[in-house]
């Protein structure tokens, strides 16, 4: 029993037993709460059983088996030997889709493969945080601290970020370099190397915006970044959606009772505008409880990471709070008005599978990562 | 692949695992501060609309919105209660335009439906592109009800469309009532930019004249009386999702709408429609009054038109047509209508003339013609009359007779005498348009015309030409101050409305004397009945007896002892064209003979009956020129004043009083 132990649970019982059931309940509670909202805002009773409520619910109950299945049966080797691969293959997919996707609302971003459609985009969020895992966690630990070594990573980070903007989807592109480099940051990423990307960084984009852009390509740029909005454009949906919270008071208006929303002001109020909608039947009160859940789910994301012993666990949970934490982050910063309406849903309660598949997959591997946390490293394997 | 060993010494050593922990830790801080920040930003905004309630008004404003709902139009009322306007329900079909994803293709469904074509729908979606696009805008009005079935069963296809009744305004006996009652249209696009010159209220008042359902008063007794029928809209405030879709009312704020006071017409229904009916397709115009009360029992104008056709909007090809009709149905001939008054003025010429001395046995010799100034002025008779008084030259309008009559008079005293009989003066009967006409003197013929006035106008005078105009409604006027002896009675259409007070009884004319009057009404009858007459036929035409009780009967079942009942009148024409010399050498060519338009104007003044007036009747028939017997003015007169006798409330409520006396005597008796 000791040797087993030593190794990681063995039984199917015992990883089961062993699984950090945290994690699972915050993501059930998440899910739940993303039932109930679907279903406060179902037109009628028609509605409630052959829409959104019951796929919602079904969906999170097949991803949380998959979650679970996939918890149980794939470990960090696993992983780590298809995170390259993975990345690789979702940054062609990325091209491929830059050069024969398919265009739907004005955005390509969607590959056709026959009855399927695929968005490489999301791919690219489970692979980017594995390949950089994998990347700091075979480097030398002195070499995080070069400059030189910093380079791939960057790269890793912008080709995909850069292909995405293409395509174009800031959301998605803001996500992947926030939680990209925020797994930099936790590796070890030099601060003179921080403090010089941020001054550079920031500097340049001002620069060029006072002094080096045209008015109209500075008025491009701002419609880019939602800077100046149309008002019946992005505009109107955060101002709906402020007036909705503004008007939500402590406690908001009560379950079913939210105005904007029973009455169709919000708009895209099941997807990228339910925190919304949360708020405005919930108040302040909902709002912070649903973003104390996250934070929740952060925590233990990372507690899984401080448990870790090798550093390829420690980042991956890493990057998956990072990745969790920039999706509620946009999303909830958007709905209030303090970034441009991007198209950032809001993880496990927006309407829609792709962000919860997601962000499911990478709680998959933080289960793993945390269920076999006693076990070392296997870099003499891949050596 | 290079050792990492080969490079450890030249770098410091950096442990991984404790990077990792302090940056976490750092990068937790962070997470936390981010989250700090989005609830920091939702409290900022519930604290906002804690102090200023901005955004729970915004809200507010986006779920709330005020409807109006027009008021009832006030119903209008002949004398004896027939519904003559009421509002009524209309089936209509409408669209939303925030529910069609194509108004265009949804109104070429409609119009297909309808059997309407497609300039039809291209014309509707202009209109309903101009109002809102959350309310149901009216694509089709006045749908029967097989059309509004054939609406409802392919609704669902019909994306954004609606079939809808709505309260409108409705016309029961149509052309009957055109003229005096009028008719509602849409406000204009005029009426709107008037209110909105209103800088108090012209916003909301011009919002509520962009409503749909709204109606304002644009001819006849409804422009004049708007104020009174119109009522007082209400409104309701309706809960609205983001389509406009109403899901649900806030009941505490409704208003309901005031409906418009009704309005009780002087107006005879079953005299109005004689009366409209008795010009076959002649033109011209017909007032029937009370010589006492002044109540109009008849205002006709013919031809008429449909005010239906105007509620929900007339289409241009029919306004046209109607615009365009020599015989001008759009206008109201009974009180717009002007006309040289002709033979009928020789009434008020007499008048003058006894007032400057003219004895009752003065006579003139008629040879066919008077010569003064170097013209010969001819009489009607070609061979003349011979020698005549003035009961005769009333009788048989002897145009000689007052050629001289007038020169004896002049045209001061004349003028002042039709003046004071309701001639060139403009009676305020409630509606708009009333002409005054125009009774011209010396004065007016200087100021306007710029000539000094000359005898030979003088004679032109007496016989009612020249510059003379007058409706049909001032020569019932002058009819029935003729008749009731010189009272000044005043002509009234509205018999009960707020703020109608009863009318008070005429006074005396001072400037006339009771015997020029008695001469004048005796030439007057002589017209009707006594032979030479020129309209015994018409009076012949009554066809009643009074009975020995009093009560009218009709001639044929009249029992023995029963007297005639008859009427007095004097005929008249006037020509709208000039006979020259060359064609009166030749022979004047008959009415007949001429273009409708050149035709003489054919009118009658009347009154009866004869042994106890009560009513003046006025009939212009425009270019009638005595060529159409059966339906020349005296005649249509004969034929309304019958009608008028009979439906007397005095003489019905004698009637039926005289018909249970004989039952209660014999019960009596038994």
């Amino acid at each position: 029993m000791t040797i087993v132990a030593a190794s990681g649970p063995n039984s199917l019982f015992d990883r089961f037993a062993k699984l950090n059931w945290g994690i699972i309940t915050v993501l059930c509670i998440l899910a739940m709460i993303g039932v109930a909202i679907h279903f406060s805002e179902s037109a009628s009773a028609a509605d409630v059983w052959t829409n959104m409520p019951l796929t919602h619910g079904m969906r999170f109950l097949m991803l949380l088996s998959l979650m679970i299945i996939m918890a149980m049966f794939l470990d960090s080797r696993f992983w780590l030997a298809i995170a390259y691969p993975l990345y690789a293959g979702a940054l062609l997919l990325l091209l491929a889709v830059a050069v024969i996707g398919e265009t739907r609302l004005g955005a390509t971003r969607w590959l056709s493969l026959g009855p399927l459609s695929l968005q490489p985009s999301e791919l690219m969020k489970v692979g980017l945080v594995l390949a950089l895992a994998r990347y700091y966690h075979q480097l030398d630990p002195r070499r995080t601290g070069t400059v030189l070594w910093s380079i791939p990573p960057f790269l890793m980070i912008g080709l995909p970020a850069a292909l995405i903007m293409h395509q174009p989807d800031l959301g998605t592109a803001m996500l992947i370099v926030f939680s990209g480099l925020i797994i930099m940051f936790v590796a070890g990423l030099l601060w003179r190397i921080i403090i010089a990307g941020a001054v550079v960084g920031v500097g340049g984009a001002l620069f060029a915006y006072r002094y080096l852009l045209h008015g109209y390509q500075r008025e491009r740029v701002d419609v880019f970044l939602g800077a100046t909005n149309d008002p019946l454009g992005a505009g109107y949906h955060v101002l709906q959606s402020k007036i909705a919270i503004g008007s939500a008071g402590l406690i908001g208006r009560g379950y079913l009772q939210g105005t904007q929303s029973q009455l169709d002001f919000l708009p895209e109020k099941h997807t990228d505008f339910v925190f919304t909608m949360i708020v405005e039947q919930f108040g302040f009160v909902g709002g912070a409880f649903v973003l104390g859940l996250f934070v929740a789910l952060m925590a233990f994301a990372l507690q899984v990471a401080m448990r870790a012993r090798s550093l390829f666990g420690k980042l991956v949970s890493a990057g998956v709070a990072a990745t969790l934490a920039s999706y509620v982050f946009i999303n909830t910063a958007m709905v209030i008005g303090l970034v441009p309406v991007v198209g950032v849903p809001l993880p496990m309660i927006s309407f829609g599978g792709t962000a919860m598949t997601t962000l499911m997959v990478g709680f998959a591997i933080v289960l793993s990562v945390d269920l076999r946390r006693d076990q070392q490293g296997a870099r003499g394997l891949l050596w | 692949m290079a050792r990492p060993k080969k490079i450890g010494s030249t770098l410091p050593k950096r442990d991984a695992n404790v990077i990792f922990t302090r940056r976490a830790a750092l990068m937790s801080f962070v997470g936390v501060g981010v989250m700090g920040t989005i609830l920091a930003r939702m409290a900022q905004l519930q604290a906002t609309d804690a102090i200023s309630r901005q955004y729970t008004q915004a809200a507010d404003d986006n779920r709330f919105d005020t409807r109006i709902v027009p008021p009832p139009r006030g119903v209008v009322y002949d004398r004896f209660g027939t519904v003559l306007a009421q509002t009524s329900k209309d089936y209509q079909v409408s669209i939303v335009q925030n529910d069609a994803p194509d108004v265009a293709e949804s109104a070429r469904r409609v119009a297909a439906i309808l059997g309407l074509d497609a300039e039809w729908a291209r014309r509707a979606v202009i209109r309903v592109r101009g109002g809102s696009r959350y309310e149901p805008q009216p694509l089709k009005e006045g749908l029967t009800w097989e059309e509004f079935n054939a609406i409802n069963v392919r609704l669902p296809e019909l994306r954004g469309v609606v079939a809808n009744s709505a309260d409108v305004r409705a016309y029961p006996f149509d052309v009957v009532y055109a003229h005096p009652i009028g008719y509602v249209q849409k406000p204009t696009q005029r009426d709107i930019d008037n209110a909105m010159a209103n800088p108090e209220l012209g916003e909301s008042r011009a919002a509520y004249l962009r409503n749909p359902h709204v109606r304002v008063g644009k001819a006849g007794l409804e422009a004049s009386m708007e104020e009174t029928l119109h009522g007082q809209a209400g409104w309701r405030k309706v809960i609205v999702n983001a389509r406009g879709v109403e899901m649900g009312e806030d009941e505490r704020e409704r208003r309901e709408p005031v409906p418009g006071s009704g309005v009780v017409l002087t107006i005879d229904h079953e005299l109005q429609r004689t009366a409209m009916q008795s010009f076959g397709d002649q033109a011209g115009g017909c007032v029937v009054m009370d010589i006492y009360t002044g109540d109009i029992l008849v205002m006709a104008s013919v031809p008429s038109f449909d005010p239906n056709l105007f509620v929900n909007g007339i289409d241009t090809e029919t306004f046209t047509a109607l615009n365009t009709d020599e015989k001008k149905p759009l206008f109201n001939k009974a009180i717009s209508g002007g006309y040289p008054p002709g033979s009928t003025f020789k009434t008020m010429v007499g008048i003058a003339a006894k007032q400057a001395g003219v004895a009752d046995d003065w006579r003139i010799s008629c040879p066919g013609y008077f010569s003064f100034g170097g013209r010969d002025f001819h009489c009607w008779k070609h061979g003349g009359h011979g020698s005549v008084d003035l009961h005769r030259a009333i009788r048989e309008s002897c145009d000689v007779y007052f050629y001289n009559a007038a020169l004896r008079a002049g045209p001061e005293r004349i003028a002042a005498v039709a003046r004071e009989f309701g001639l060139g003066v403009a009676h305020n009967v409630t509606l708009p348009n009333v002409a005054a006409g125009l009774v011209p003197d010396p004065q007016w013929w200087l100021a306007h015309r710029h000539e000094q006035w000359t005898a030979g106008l003088t004679v032109n005078y007496g016989i009612g030409q020249g510059s003379l105009v007058v409706t049909p409604l001032q020569l019932c006027v002058q009819a029935a101050r003729i008749a009731n002896n010189g009272k000044a009675v005043v002509p009234r259409l509205v018999r009960e409305a707020p703020g109608v007070t009863p009318p008070r009884p005429p006074p005396i004319m001072t400037g006339v004397a009771p015997e020029h009057l008695a001469a004048i009404r005796a030439g007057m009858f002589g017209v009707c009945n006594e032979g030479g007459g020129t309209a015994t036929r018409a009076g012949s035409m009554i066809g009643l007896s009074r009975r020995p009780d009093g009560v009218i009967v009709d001639a044929a079942q009249a029992p023995p002892g029963a007297t005639p009942v008859q009427i007095a009148g004097k005929t008249g024409t006037s020509q709208v064209r000039i006979i020259t010399a060359a064609e009166r050498a030749r022979g004047v060519i008959s009415n007949d003979q001429l273009p409708w338009a050149l035709r003489d104007n054919a009118l009658f003044i009347s009154w009866g009956p004869y042994d106890n007036p009560r009513y003046a009747c006025a009939v212009v028939i425009e270019h009638g020129g005595h060529t159409n017997v059966e339906f020349d003015a005296p005649i249509v007169t004969a034929r309304v004043l019958r009608e008028t006798f009979l439906r007397d409330p005095a003489n019905r409520a004698a009637a039926r009083l005289a018909s249970l006396e004989p039952r209660q005597s014999g019960r009596q008796s038994a």
